[in-house]
């Protein structure tokens, strides 16, 4: 970089800050990407240390034979909220940090698609990691597993509060990760710079793309699972009920299927950092870019079919067994690839040992263990001699802290000098990287050979005579000189901010967009749209290719919105306050969730119509030549294929198991669910009436669709009203059996969405009939109906496969 | 906010006519006709289920092809789609296999 391109980095960055707002208010107003991302990444660090707390007293506690720093009860509190708290609240929302703040920088944007749905995402998500502390002050902290399996978690197990609080606030964490996802979606499909082809995206952009994808298709299933047990907890059904002909397996698939690509969630933006640091600091190309971005896609897709490798003991004979140990061995060539390719990168590399570097080699070393091992799981006959030991705690934690955490700590002395304009003591930082490496190797290497003379997980203790003393003792030792890594971490983090060295813009000689902009970049981020030559474009236009020849400059690409920056809104957080008001209701009474629940309703409904007539909100097409907002439909609808499909397959799974009547052939009415039927299909034909009329700016035709369109919604809805009290009448309720458990709640959450459905639908003619609906607002038309036919085709497969198939 | 916009927006896609809206709705009218009717019909006893699937689907395909405009916008929405549609299928099926609703493989 010119020192007079450092120079006017300097002076616009300075230009920008003293005009930018302070105070606690803007920071809970803010839809600043990077405002967000440094909320993402102070909430996850809070967590963390109190995972990390929970974590030593379980380490004190197995320290010894027969300690008694505390109890089984306490002891069960504490790995449960210790799991939950460390995959939830810290480190997917470090990564998410990462997310927030680096995206928009290293694709050349200014900020996220959809800024306000960012500032929910967070707000949702640091209201649930409340909430579900709160638990802890009520003194009924979840205590039944990160895993929550039923029977455990069953009322007539788990009586207390404790199962509600962990069920409640995974759902309203399940709904920060799908919003967070659309929205990274979007804005990586749709608002890279000109130039920036997909294929030229850094890596680190590629794994975050996937990891969006891998949570708008693991979070539904597991939320039906979440609901499921919700409702056999809160109104008595029968999902995970043997009696009435349930299956236990049910929820341990629904968890799994979440719960291993949940891994790659964890795991990738690990790698696409380490893809990021590896070439900056071997000063060269990341060796085969493109297989590595391949791997990581293959990787994810992968990742949605070895769920059942966690089952393996729980019986689901030889052949389900073999499908998924094959799956998995193959699971394992994607993720060998990208190590060979980090390794070939350091190989002939002027290698420089920065802090980040020492991190991304750590995460290359340790997850290759964690790997191997994994590896092993891989076979039933040798996974059922490790599951529930200790071997597979060792497991996971050297992906989960060798990997992910490292991979983030990697990226944390990384991007520390973008983030904050100061640098961090690389000098002390060796110290910190040789605590955590020596500390989390002298902690979780002597479990595996815990695990392989026999001791198991989740105990609280264990008698003197077993022979696992010393090495829990050295364990326990292991996970203090953890703490003192952290600490030391903590000490170096503030010292910095306080008087580090001041950091350029370009401190490490980058290869991408975000160190062309000064350090911490303007609120802004650039004065105009950066120009992108290729493959590490920042490189490029400093030193040129591999024969020093530099790219042709670019001319500055003209910006036709000009610098639009979204200003800041309250309706975020009042949005999330609603839902965790509602959760607390559930709790408690239910005049709080009926309130909470009007606070989400008003609040959701001021947040759609903010921005209704700004300008600069009318035209958001982007790089797929989609708007945003229709492409954000698309994606959330993908994410609703995997709810509905979860729920239309336990119906199946289910069909024929209830123990007592009335049974679907004796109670179903086909007649008047064709006239129903009917309805809804006509309804799909006025809507697309409506958006015809709306963009040929003919509102008398348009407000005549659109009130059409949801009157035949309600007529529908009042269709299944007639339809579930004649069947209560007949005898079939939510309770009485198996088919009325899965019938009512399938049909039931597709007529909430009809109702959400009308509401739009309603909304949108209320705008008409005030003159402030015109063609230009033709995309929310069509955006409310894609959603509206999106509800249709799911009746078309619900009333084929509930009421006619026999 | 948006990235610098192409020639044409969104909305400009090409979409089907309001004649080819009209044209759609009666096959699915009539298509839901058949598949209520199919069911009364001993004969097809046999292959009553894959039948009533196709139709499904055939009803499927036609709202998401005209009336969600698939047939006519950008390939990335098609794959946004039909991608997840694909996997949610894929693990539908799985689910109900591995629980016992289909007895492909043996406990």
């Amino acid at each position: 970089m010119t020192a007079a391109h450092e120079a006017a980095l300097l002076r616009s960055h300075a230009a920008t800050s003293t005009a930018a707002a302070t105070g606690l208010l803007s920071w809970v107003t803010t839809v600043d990407h990077k405002r967000i991302g440094i909320l993402y990444g102070v909430s996850a660090f809070a967590f963390f240390v109190i995972g990390g707390l929970e974590a030593l007293v379980i380490r004190l506690q197995l320290a010894r034979p027969q300690a008694g720093v505390v109890g089984a009860e306490t002891f069960n509190a504490l790995f449960t909220m210790h799991g939950t708290t460390m995959v939830f609240l810290a480190i997917m929302p470090f990564s998410s940090a990462f997310f927030n703040y680096m995206i928009p920088l290293m694709i050349g944007a200014r900020d996220v698609a959809f800024p306000r749905l960012n500032a929910l995402s967070f707000w949702i998500f640091l209201f649930g990691g409340l909430f579900l502390n709160a638990s802890f002050l009520v003194g009924a902290p979840p205590d039944a597993g990160w895993f929550g399996y039923t029977s455990l978690t069953l009322r007539q197990y788990s009586p207390g509060l404790n199962v509600d609080f962990w069920l409640l606030s995974l759902q309203i964490l399940g709904a920060s990760s799908i919003l967070a996802g659309v929205n990274f979606i979007v804005t990586i499909l749709n608002m890279r710079a000109p130039g920036m082809t997909l294929m030229r995206m850094p890596v680190f952009v590629w794994m975050a793309l996937t990891v969006q994808f891998l949570i708008v298709l693991a979070f539904p299933p597991i939320t039906v699972g979440l609901v499921f047990l919700m409702f056999d907890r809160f109104f008595g059904t029968h999902f995970y009920d043997v009696a009435a002909g349930g299956d236990l397996h049910l929820w341990q698939h629904l968890f799994w299927i979440f719960g291993h690509p949940e891994v790659y969630i964890l795991i990738l933006p690990a790698f696409g950092i380490v893809s990021e640091v590896l070439p900056t600091f071997a000063r060269k190309p990341l060796f085969g870019a493109p297989v590595v971005i391949y791997s990581g896609v293959l990787i994810g897709f992968f990742g949605f079919g070895v769920w059942s490798h966690h089952m393996f003991a729980a019986g689901m004979g030889p052949v389900a067994d073999a499908a998924f140990s094959i799956a998995t061995m193959l699971i394992a060539i994607p993720t060998g690839v990208k190590i060979f390719n980090w390794v070939a990168t350091l190989w002939g590399g002027r290698l420089r040992g920065t802090l980040a570097l020492h991190y991304a080699v750590g995460l290359i070393a340790l997850f290759t263990i964690g790997g191997l091992s994994g590896i092993m799981h891989a076979s039933p006959p040798v996974d059922l001699q490790q599951t529930d030991t200790y071997f597979v705690v060792a497991h996971f934690h050297y992906v989960l802290i060798g990997g992910s955490l490292f991979g983030l700590l990697a990226g944390v002395y990384y991007w520390w000098p973008k983030l904050t304009g100061r640098l961090l003591d690389e000098r002390w930082g060796r110290l910190q990287f040789w605590l955590m490496f020596v500390g989390f190797n002298l902690t979780f290497f002597p479990q595996h050979y815990l695990g392989a003379i026999g001791m198991p997980r989740r105990i609280y203790t264990y008698g003197p005579g077993t022979g696992w003393a010393f090495w829990n003792l050295a364990s326990t030792v292991g996970a203090f000189i953890i703490a003192l890594g952290i600490l030391l971490f903590a000490v170096l983090a503030v010292r910095s901010l306080r008087g580090g060295p001041v950091a350029p813009a370009d401190p490490w000689d980058g290869r991408t967009l975000e160190w062309r902009t000064s350090s911490p970049p303007p609120v802004h981020n650039f004065d105009s749209i950066p120009p992108v030559y290729g493959r590490d474009s920042f490189w490029r236009e400093k030193h040129g290719d591999a024969l020093g020849r530099r790219p042709a400059p670019l001319p500055a690409f003209p910006d036709p919105h000009g610098i639009h920056l979204p200003s800041p809104s309250f309706w975020p957080i009042v949005v999330a306050a609603g839902i965790v008001v509602a959760a607390v209701g559930a709790l408690t009474h239910l005049a709080i969730v009926v309130v909470g629940v009007l606070v989400l309703v008003v609040a959701a409904w001021a947040f759609a119509l903010e921005h209704h007539r700004a300008a600069a909100h009318v035209d958001q097409t982007g790089n797929l030549e989609t708007d945003h907002r229709k492409l954000a439909m698309w994606a959330f609808i993908g994410s609703e294929c995997l709810l509905f499909g979860t729920l239309i397959a336990t119906y199946l799974a289910y069909k024929g198991r209830s123990v007592v009547g009335p049974l679907p052939h004796e109670i179903l009415n086909i007649p008047i669910t064709t006239l129903s039927t009917f309805d809804l299909l006509m309804s799909s034909l006025l809507m697309v009436l409506a958006l015809a009329a709306v963009q040929r700016d003919d509102r008398r035709q348009a407000r005549l669709w659109l009130a059409g369109t949801a009157f035949f919604g309600l007529i529908f809805l009042g269709f299944q009203a007639f339809e579930f009290t004649t069947f209560v009448h007949e005898g079939l309720t939510l309770q009485q059996n198996l088919f009325g458990s899965t019938f009512f709640v399938l049909t039931g959450f597709h007529g909430g969405h009809v109702a959400l459905g009308v509401a739009l639908l309603l909304t949108l003619w209320v705008l008409d009939l005030r003159g402030l609906l015109t063609s230009r607002d033709a995309i929310k038309v069509e955006v409310v109906g894609l959603y509206w036919h999106f509800v249709d085709v799911v009746w078309i497969v619900i009333f084929t496969v509930v009421y006619l198939i026999p | 906010m948006s990235r610098p916009a192409p020639a044409h927006a969104a909305t400009a896609h090409e979409h089907a006519s309001v004649r080819t809206y009209v044209r759609v709705a009666p096959v699915l009218t009539l298509v839901t006709a058949l598949e209520v009717g199919v069911i009364y019909i001993r004969q097809l006893t046999p292959i009553i289920v894959p039948l009533l699937l196709a139709m499904s689907a055939a009803k499927f395909a036609l709202v998401v092809m005209f009336f969600m405009h698939l047939r006519y916008d950008a390939r990335p929405l098609t794959a946004l789609f039909v991608g997840p549609l694909l996997i949610a299928v894929g693990l539908a099926i799985a689910l109900m296999t591995l629980t016992g609703a289909f007895l492909v493989l043996g406990r």
